[in-house]
């Protein structure tokens, strides 16, 4: 399949690159299917000098394709993929900034590296896969906004930061390594799981949801009540549901459905859930 | 039409346009999902004094289910999505979510959609929780077993019903033998339900009585022991007829299953005291689907001769 190939000319070493870059630019051409030409002569803000997107960037072809691979990318570089469109594949060779994917609305972004804060940042629909590291508020709100994603699926090959799944309306959250402090925190729905550890404050001031964990945390919030052990039937559904994914989340069997179940946080009133695995 | 001694009378069978949707219930075995489905089935054999027209379709084995568990297929018919939805509802409600370890989900995909867990969650009393997993919503209901998982709607179509055969035949044993022969041919195939007993109806109707509170009356032209009327078409030989009453979700289906069951009542031919079949119908002004029985036996015919 062809694709056009976005290559970023600077330095890929974050050391020598001191501002950030604003890349919401690279959606509105996708979306709109701009011309090449056209997309060259955009303006872009770096720090305080005016440059044009042609400057920096190299451009293949006209964003007519629905495979869109964007090369030497670095971690300054933010909103990656925002509100991609049903259809429309990004892949993205490198690390990425903060805000990758956010407002996703059904879109599929790669990104083969590491990214930064708020990757999903209340993303609506659609796929963003991290094989790499994922950072704090995955899967969370814009600052000041009520609730963080409404649907999609966030996969991370590697571990994620603090705040997983702030106040994460919808959809799941897949990470294969670890997940940071105050997972879950003021989760309102959703599912987030992982196979690695998990930290501190796991789903403080959640209200509904599922956490779905493979070992039960250190501490295990006062308003988390343990219900007992189940055999819960909607786990084989979620499975096949994961197992969709390459991941590693496919060596659990569809038809594991032994758990611990917690309800909390009762503190604020809420009856999520916090699943362990059992045998 | 004459195969094996049967005549096959030059008539058609008619039905009417329905609503249908498929719902496949799952369990810890075979025995409860069977229970569920047999209850919920249950009191479903005619539209006219049950609401809806249901049957069990088929068995669907673990790897077939939505959650790995054995499961069978039930599927109903009405004559409007108001009166189904409704039904399937209260159905669902008191039939399969009381029944041990029981999961209900949608058996067709897309298209329109009726409610299924969708107001069967307030059970819950706010501890019912939703899952949307893979573009579907599920409804997880606390019980005293567990959860009862419940898909929140599941597709409709439309469908036919009143597909019949009706067999004329020398006795009571005979009639029966070529109707459960039927029964169990018709069985083997999908898409389709006979929602009457055991899959036979002994009381067939004709439209409207001589009282004027009654819609359908017992049709009294194929009843043997009024043979002495003008109006009875029965032959001196019959002594028993009876119906096999087809519900399908196309045209294709129906007809299918009118071929598969004459060919079985056939088979066992004249030689088994059976001497005709025919089909029922109201003169062709009631219903737009008309299954005329020579047409679909024309291949068949062919084989036999």
């Amino acid at each position: 399949m062809t694709h056009t190939t976005v290559t970023y000319k600077g330095p890929s070493d974050k050391s020598e690159v001191k501002q950030r870059l604003d890349m919401r630019w690279l959606s509105h051409a996708i979306c709109e299917s701009i011309s090449s030409d056209a997309v060259k002569k955009l303006p872009l803000l770096v720090g305080n000098e005016k440059f044009t997107v042609g400057d920096l960037f190299d451009i293949s072809s006209k964003f007519s394709n629905q495979s869109i691979v964007l090369e030497n990318s670095n971690t300054n570089m933010d909103y990656i993929g925002r509100a991609l469109a049903t259809n429309i594949e990004l892949t993205v060779k490198g690390n990425v900034g903060h805000f990758a994917g956010a407002e996703l609305a059904g879109g599929k972004l790669i990104i083969d590296g590491d990214a930064q804060n708020y990757a999903g940042c209340s993303m609506k629909k659609g796929l963003i896969e991290i094989t790499g590291d994922g950072s704090d508020y995955i899967g969370g709100a814009f600052a000041g906004d009520k609730k963080g994603m409404s649907g999609g699926t966030i996969l991370v090959h590697g571990s994620s930061g603090n705040f997983t799944g702030d106040l994460m309306r919808r959809g799941t959250i897949m990470v294969v390594g670890n997940i940071g402090d105050y997972c879950a925190s003021r989760m309102i729905a959703g599912t987030i799981t992982n196979l690695g550890t998990i930290g501190k404050q796991v789903g403080v001031g959640m209200r509904r949801g599922t956490i779905l964990l493979p070992h039960k945390p250190k501490d295990v919030l006062t308003g988390f009540h343990d219900c007992g052990r189940h055999n819960l039937g909607y786990l084989t559904l979620l499975l096949h549901d994961l197992r969709q994914y390459k991941s590693t989340f496919q060596s659990l069997h569809p038809m594991r459905r032994r758990i611990q179940r917690y309800i909390g946080d009762t503190t604020v009133g809420g009856q999520g859930e916090m699943l362990i695995w059992i045998g | 039409m004459i195969i094996n001694g049967v005549e096959i009378e030059d008539t058609f069978a008619e039905a009417f346009s329905m609503r249908a949707t498929r719902v496949i219930i799952t369990a810890i075995n075979y025995k409860w999902a069977r229970h569920a489905a047999e209850t919920m089935t249950g009191f479903a054999t005619s539209v006219i004094g049950c609401g809806v027209e249901a049957g069990i379709e088929k068995i669907i084995g673990n790897h077939e289910t939505p959650d790995g568990r054995p499961g069978i297929s039930v599927l109903l018919f009405s004559t409007d999505k108001k009166t189904l939805e409704k039904q399937l509802q209260t159905r669902i409600g008191q039939c399969v979510l009381t029944c041990p370890t029981t999961a209900v989900f949608s058996g067709m995909k897309g298209g329109d959609q009726i409610a299924l867990g969708k107001n069967i969650r307030y059970f819950g009393d706010g501890f019912q929780t939703s899952k949307n997993i893979g573009g579907k919503r599920f409804w997880r209901i606390p019980v005293m077993d567990g959860e009862f998982l419940c898909a929140e709607s599941t597709g409709y179509q439309k469908a036919i019903g009143g597909g019949n055969i009706l067999v004329f035949a020398r006795g009571i044993s005979h009639a029966l033998l070529a109707c459960e022969a039927a029964i169990d041919a018709i069985g083997m195939l999908p898409n389709i339900i006979m929602p009457f007993p055991g899959g036979g109806v002994r009381s067939g109707s004709k439209v409207g009585s001589k009282y004027k509170f009654l819609n359908a009356s017992t049709n009294h032209p194929f009843c043997p022991t009024l043979k002495g009327r003008p109006d009875n078409v029965l032959g001196k030989n019959i002594e028993a007829c009876m119906e096999i009453v087809i519900d399908g979700l196309t045209k294709e289906d129906v007809a299918l299953a009118m071929q598969r069951g004459i060919e079985a009542i056939c088979d066992l031919g004249k030689s088994q005291g059976i001497e005709k079949i025919t089909g029922g119908n109201y003169g062709g002004d009631l219903g737009p689907y008309h299954f005329h029985l020579r047409e679909i036996m024309h291949d068949a015919y062919n084989r036999y001769i």
